[in-house]
């Protein structure tokens, strides 16, 4: 499949060996613009078809990136964040079909409803931790859908909407599958370029160090709160404009799907997979569960859902801290035995 | 205002039923601090394990309670023994991410078996019924599974309160260090709890196709129950749950009567929502330590 | 180690300094149970401040409330002349007042100097890039005898170890108030002498320090002033050498002997 091209590209540019010591400062800067041009290049030899599966690659990647931010640097798990999606899509939705606005002017505003919605959430649900923060989450997510489904006026509720795409009285004309690859590239590439911002920033360590222990790093005097918030808004804005594009790219957008749970879930297991806490892991964790995905629809359609079920679960016992800080702590500590990693969380 | 009796009467069994899955959810919650996604799935395992076993042998579904509990617990101790102990002591997300790949496996396994159509046991009696005074009506199958959805989680409680192998399970839940040094096999301890929890979602899970129908796409439906009535009771809480089950049951039926369409649903998240903000130790429940960051 | 002769020792809170930290009337209750109750101190800069007690006097409480961990239920606290009462950590920690936990709190996924870093990038004049922050965590690391063990994690580190990476977290605030607690539980006798020396340069350099420990010989030698809390409320307060002559203070303080004999 071209998709694993593009991640084996990815994947090697990662761990090529470098002689002795650091890895140089420019590698991954480098490996990112290879990996984005080479999906550039890539596009004109896709089937449509197959361009818009990876396209839908592109999405998972930037919502994987997204999550990250918030259940992998800083250890809030959220279990709602398709919430943001299809905050994001509806938003859009009604700005196009009730505002007439043009989709270049509801994608940004949609990022941002989202992201704001996440920081006044955020200001009261930050303060629970681990599985309360997760509940709670997954509570405002399907509250919202239920919200959704039941103001049909505004949003068509349980049938569904459709954004008015071809004719004069179309806001915006659709983009065509071209314009999509291009629209969710560009997506996922700006989140991995944030990212990495982040990681390597102030912000980046206030989080790790949110993440290990709470209290010792407001002992240290950082605003948590801030912090925490931040983090959750970045992360909502990244998911809510992925599922801008993706209403408009789907047209008619229904509740059932954009606030389907299991997207959420995609994601986790994506993060967790990859590397959680990262900023590969993320990446490779959406290529890797795309590709194996897709894999599985083409060739067991039947046994798709019960197989990946499968290798979720020896994945994350095999792998429980994700492939990227498997392969880091493996070269530092020269212990390349699964075996003893499996140990490490074991009862 | 029979409208109303009938509503109460209505969401009181039907709490019954959500109770008795709320509680071995809630249990493995508080003793491992796993939360279980698959815990629908094995409400439904069980339901499809009665529907075999009255297919094949006439059982009656009340009957099945008892071969479908044991077979539940076997699984359940062999689920826990085997996999889940496995990271158990990884971050929540690995865990949570362990059970949602086991529902997807369930769920799956079910519909491969079973396709994903609605099915149903039929009895003579469940649709029988009696008339209260004021013209509530109340259906004999739905008094049944409440009544053993209750029997069942009072044994429960009272088994946890009062034997060794309870009070062994509590306290590995407290502190499994502590209650390791003092000679409880930990790992055994989680597997027992695992499986109890499991029998339970079993057993209500053969009450449930009794009353109704059900397809494997029901599972998630069960498990979200489960999380709001363990969050309403208070986490680890059986009596909690109990009463987070009931009050969603009354809750639902009421709100089915009072707004339009789905929008009860919408009303029943906001209230998790805000009880977890405000009191994350439940409306029945007692602080829990770790709950909440104070700074 | 510093003789106590050496810096006479305060009388009482009047100093003609004025105190950098002052906590009046400072309580906390949890539910029936009054952990610290009516708490005053004083503390100008260049003095050391021992507070001991058996387990459970509340002396960790203490610290919590002012380092805004835990918000009091009654009292105020002020750092500088600024009203720090129920504020939170990081502002506390942005008023110059840096602490160290009993249970040490290292960032596990951070190496030893990014540890020290954060409290760099963070602290009261925080340093805008990681890379200038590292170099400021080598120096602290260096000061406080990590130096050369910037790249480890911490779980790589001994007991003695961890204690002072904790210690050098705290430092790299650059703080005016240093709160410690227990940083000498674990340490081996050997290791005790170097680290009460240390503290004891720290105060000269004009911090104010307030520590929390068992060991009360060690506290005696490097504080002007010991106070005795128990029960969560302040049994006895004065020089050292007046406090544990003080017969209460033997009889309270059930350790007493056992930690004497322990230190012949």
């Amino acid at each position: 499949m071209e998709t694993s091209t593009a991640a084996a590209g990815t994947g090697q540019g990662e761990k090529a060996p470098v002689p002795r010591g650091r890895r140089p400062a420019w590698l991954p800067w480098a490996v990112g613009a290879v990996a984005v041009l080479a999906c550039l290049g890539l596009q004109s030899q896709l089937y449509s078809g197959q361009e818009r599966t990876v396209t839908t690659v592109f999405m998972f990647v930037t919502l994987a990136v997204g999550w990250n931010l918030i259940g992998g640097f800083t250890g809030y798990a959220c279990f709602g964040q398709v919430g943001f999606f299809g905050l994001g899509a509806y938003t859009t939705v009604v700005l196009m079909v009730h505002g007439d606005l043009s989709f270049w002017v509801a994608w940004p505003i949609s990022a941002v409803v989202a992201a704001v919605f996440a920081a006044a959430i955020g200001l009261p649900l930050l303060r629970l931790k681990g599985h309360y923060f997760a509940v709670a989450t997954l509570g405002v997510a399907e509250g919202l859908r239920e919200l959704v489904t039941n103001v049909p006026r505004w949003t068509g509720g349980g049938a569904g909407i459709t954004i008015p795409s071809t004719g004069a009285k179309a806001p915006t004309l659709w983009l065509g599958n071209d314009g999509f690859y291009l629209l969710f590239l560009g997506l996922g590439a700006v989140s991995a370029l944030v990212a990495a911002l982040i990681s390597r920033g102030r912000t980046g360590y206030a989080l790790r160090a949110i993440n290990q222990d709470e209290d010792a790093a407001a002992a240290l005097g950082i605003n948590t709160t801030w912090a925490k918030t931040v983090a959750f808004g970045m992360s909502a804005a990244l998911t809510g404009a992925a599922g801008s594009a993706y209403a408009f790219q789907q047209v008619t957008i229904y509740p059932e799907r954009l606030f389907d749970v299991n997207i959420t879930v995609l994601m986790v297991v994506m993060v967790v997979i990859g590397g959680s806490g990262t900023v590969s892991g993320p990446i490779l964790g959406a290529l890797g569960i795309a590709v194996v995905s897709e894999y599985l629809r083409q060739h067991f359609a039947q046994w798709h859902s019960f197989t990946l079920g499968v290798l979720i679960i020896v994945a994350v016992i095999l792998l429980p801290q994700g492939l990227v800080n498997f392969v880091r702590d493996a070269v530092r500590m020269r212990d390349f035995s699964l075996l003893s990693n499996v140990r490490r969380y074991r009862l | 205002m029979s409208q109303f009796l009938q509503a109460t009467v209505y969401g009181l069994l039907q709490g019954g039923l959500l109770a008795l899955i709320a509680v071995g959810f809630s249990l493995v919650w508080g003793v491992m601090n796993v939360i279980n996604l698959a815990h629908g799935a094995f409400v439904l395992v069980g339901a499809y394990l009665t529907f075999e076993l009255n297919q094949r042998f006439g059982l009656d579904p009340f009957a099945a309670i008892v071969p479908v509990g044991i077979a539940l617990f076997a699984a359940g101790y062999l689920v826990q023994r085997g996999l889940i102990n496995m990271v158990v002591k990884a971050p929540i997300f690995i865990t949570l991410l362990l059970t949602f790949g086991l529902e997807l496996v369930l769920v799956n396994g079910l519909v491969l078996l079973y396709s994903g159509d609605y099915r149903s046991v039929t009895t003579g009696y469940a649709g029988d019924g009696f008339t209260l005074l004021t013209g509530v009506r109340v259906p004999l199958g739905r008094l049944l599974a409440a009544a053993v959805a209750l029997a069942i989680t009072l044994v429960l409680v009272a088994v946890m309160r009062h034997t060794r192998t309870g009070l062994a399970i509590l306290a590995t839940g407290m502190d499994r260090g502590a209650a390791r040094l003092m000679g409880i096999r930990a790992r055994h301890v989680y597997a027992l709890t695992f499986g109890i929890a499991t029998a339970m979602a079993g057993t209500a899970g053969a009450a449930v196709s009794a009353v109704g129908t059900f397809s494997p796409a029901d599972a998630g439906r069960f498990t979200l129950f489960s999380f709001v009535a363990a969050v309403l009771g208070g986490l680890g809480n059986m009596y909690g749950a109990l009463i987070g089950g009931i009050v969603l049951g009354l809750v639902e039926a009421w709100g089915g009567q009072l707004l339009p369409g789905t929008l009860v649903n919408a009303v029943a998240f906001g209230v998790l929502v805000v009880v977890l903000a405000v009191r994350p130790q439940g409306i029945a429940g007692r602080a829990f330590y770790a709950s909440r960051v104070e700074v | 180690m510093t003789e106590p002769e050496a810096t006479p020792p305060t009388a009482g809170t009047a100093t003609d300094e004025s105190p950098v930290l002052r906590t009046e009337g400072l309580e906390r209750r949890f539910g029936g149970l009054l952990a610290v109750s009516g708490v005053d101190l004083a503390l100008p800069p260049g003095r050391t401040l021992g507070v001991i007690g058996p387990n459970g006097a509340g002396k960790s409480t203490l610290v919590n409330l002012i380092s805004g961990h835990l918000k009091p239920t009654a009292g105020t606290v002020h750092v500088g002349g600024k009203d720090l009462t129920g504020a939170r950590p990081w502002r506390v920690a942005h008023a110059g007042v840096a602490r160290t936990f009993q249970i040490v709190k290292p960032f596990r996924g951070l190496t030893v100097a990014d540890n020290v870093a954060v409290a760099a990038m963070f602290g009261p004049s925080p340093v805008r890039t990681p890379a200038h922050a590292r170099r400021e965590a080598a120096q602290v690391l260096e000061r406080v005898g990590l130096g050369g063990r910037g790249d480890v994690p911490p779980a790589e580190l001994s007991v003695a170890d961890a204690r002072r990476l904790e210690l050098a977290k705290a430092l790299a605030l650059r703080p005016r108030v240093l709160l410690l607690d227990e940083v000498l539980a674990g340490l081996r006798p050997a290791e005790i002498d170097p680290a009460l020396r240390l503290i004891d340069e720290l105060r000269r350099d004009g911090l104010a320090v307030l520590i929390i420990e068992h060991i009360i010989q060690a506290i005696a030698a490097i504080s002007d002033e010991v106070l005795v809390l128990h029960h969560g409320t302040v049994l006895t307060q004065g020089p050292p050498r007046q406090v544990l002559s003080d017969e209460r203070v033997v009889e309270a303080y059930l350790g007493h002997r056992y930690t004497r004999k322990n230190r012949s």
